[in-house]
């Protein structure tokens, strides 16, 4: 379990992250989101003692990461910036992460079977493309078989494949009782993975929330209406919040489609189109973090 | 997925084991240590090779004049010095080691450790291996000496050590700089050329005061025979020492407070 209390970062002026709590529980993947610059990794190293709080702190199972006596046993980490010697090989590299911890060699090759590496496990990182450093990543995060992963946009450069392996991957840390916290800019990316979000934008706190709450949050369901007859249509619907999109298309959100086409069929209208709209958890992260966005491109 | 049978723990035993793999499974130390070999020996044999009694270097420490590859030599196990730390810094590597070890000042001490036992180890071994190859050359001319003769031996370990004590504290430059260029040119300047400046003031004080500069002091070491203008072998360690240690205590204490 990690917990943040009153986290926050400056450098000099700049307030990276302002004031963040949050606690992320065992046996769910959450989601850490946020748009680029947001102070997500920023969060990330203050949790794993890379970075000092300005002010605030962060603990893993009850205490700061440092003072555990076998940290990659707790928490096993996938930093954003490749984290890992060019001429070293992949193995290499494992092992002098391995060894400080006593952490048996058989494990070693453990996770570089896990991860899809052994084929290249000699080969020096140097000639890694980016996803394949991505998994080397992912391979020294499992190496201490941690009760805790915490991934910083660890879909970054995977190929679908890829993408669809850490997703498997993720569920399935989750469904052993682990912690998994895992940052993206990318609200779609979570919506398939993530149960649990954590928003954040501009270093602030927006939502602690469930991906569902989210979608319900952000105005919910509508429905697409096209008839001939919109404006009686209208009338029959008190209550429910319509707006026009065309002259004959109606987006309706409160009454769901079946309740509208009762009505429509009670009064005899004719319906040409009735279709149900899922909120975009797009839209909904949109919405969320407008006013955070750090680079904001203008419409010429 | 547990397949440990062992309980992982963090020690700083193992910290040194994983600093020492480190060291071995990139090519830059395997250039490094094998370049200042080469230098060390390589001129040596020369030195030996070409030394004749009437040549005008009668009055040169036999020693020194031995291991002239040794300033070449000194250079290139600095650079090893710097690249085990700031090397770190330039990978991303650093990101990785000080999550694996967060008390941090563990993964400096290792590297110290390991790069003092195997420079100390590797440039010592290298000035015996020189020696007796230039004597070989040398036996007949008035530069015969032999392992036993006195300040020899001293000469030749205090040599190793003064080579690893400069390599410490490029070591320490490069963990506190944590740039491999910055630190390269920090000893380069500061180390090396900076005395050479200094000591050309016409201040005597100033005069006195290099002999304990590092590259001074390290050279005193390195002597059978006690050398005009320069520090009593004792004082000359005494004053690595304390350079070695300095330049290393910056780091430790930044170590702690500055991100990662």
């Amino acid at each position: 379990m990690i917990r943040a209390e009153n986290l926050t970062k400056r450098y000099g002026d700049t307030t990276v992250v302002q004031d963040l709590s949050f606690t992320v529980q065992p046996g769910a993947v959450t989601g850490f989101l946020g748009p680029n610059g947001a102070g997500k990794s920023t969060t990330l190293r203050m949790i794993l003692g890379l970075d000092a709080p300005t002010r605030g702190h962060a603990t893993v199972d009850g205490r700061p990461y440092a003072r555990h006596g076998a940290p990659l046993t707790r928490v096993g980490a996938l930093l954003e910036a490749r984290s890992v010697h060019p001429g070293r090989s992949a193995r290499h590299h494992l092992t002098a992460l391995a060894l400080t911890h006593g952490i048996p060699r058989s494990r070693v090759d453990r996770v570089l079977a896990v991860t899809g590496l052994t084929h290249v496990a000699d080969k020096r990182v140097k000639g890694f493309s980016l996803g394949m450093g991505q998994r080397l990543g992912i391979a020294a995060a499992l190496l201490g078989d941690p009760a805790t992963v915490v991934l910083d946009e660890p879909v970054n450069g995977l190929d679908p494949e890829g993408v669809l392996w850490i997703r498997t991957l993720l569920k399935s840390l989750a469904a052993e009782g682990r912690t998994v916290l895992v940052s993206s800019h990318l609200m779609s990316e979570m919506a398939l993975t993530a149960e649990h979000l954590i928003v954040i934008g501009k270093g602030r706190l927006l939502a602690d929330t469930t991906v569902d709450a989210l979608v319900r949050a952000s105005g919910g369901a509508s429905v697409k209406v096209v008839t001939p007859e919109a404006d009686r249509l209208r009338n029959l619907l008190p209550g429910a919040g319509i707006t026009l999109e065309a002259p004959d298309t109606l987006l309706v959100t409160g009454p769901d489609a079946p309740e509208i086409g009762r009505t429509a069929a009670a009064h005899g209208l004719p319906l040409h189109e009735l279709t149900p709209r899922a909120a975009s958890l797009e839209q909904a992260f949109m919405a969320l973090t407008h006013d955070s966005v750090e680079y904001q491109g203008a419409l010429a | 997925m547990t397949t440990a049978t062992v309980t992982p723990r963090l020690t700083h035993a193992r910290v040194l084991h994983s600093e020492w793999h480190k060291l071995w499974t990139v090519r830059s130390t395997w250039i490094t240590v094998l370049t200042a070999t080469a230098l060390v020996l390589g001129v040596g044999i020369l030195m030996g090779a070409t030394y004749t009694s009437d040549g005008g270097d009668s009055d040169v420490d036999t020693v020194i004049l031995t291991l002239y590859g040794s300033q070449l030599g000194a250079i290139a196990l600095a650079v090893l010095g710097i690249l085990v730390t700031a090397g770190e810094y330039a990978s991303g590597m650093i990101r990785a080691s000080l999550t694996a070890v967060p008390g941090r000042l563990p993964v400096l001490t290792a590297k110290a450790a390991v790069y003092t036992g195997v420079t100390l180890t590797l440039t010592f071994a290298t000035n015996l291996l020189t020696f007796l190859t230039a004597q070989v050359f040398l036996s007949d001319t008035d530069q015969a000496a032999s392992l036993t003769d006195d300040g020899v031996l001293a000469a030749l370990a205090g040599n190793a050590a003064g080579i690893t004590l400069l390599g410490l504290i490029a070591l320490g430059l490069g963990a506190t700089l944590r740039s491999v260029p910055g630190a390269i040119g920090a000893f380069v300047g500061g180390v090396m050329i900076l005395p050479e400046v200094l000591g050309m003031l016409p201040y005597e004080a100033m005069e006195t005061a290099v002999r304990y500069f590092p590259t001074q002091a390290a050279g005193a070491l390195g002597s059978a025979t006690p050398l005009p203008g320069a520090a009593s072998p004792g004082a000359a360690l005494l004053a690595l020492l304390l350079w070695a240690a300095a330049t290393l205590a910056v780091p430790a204490l930044l170590l702690k407070r500055r991100d990662v």
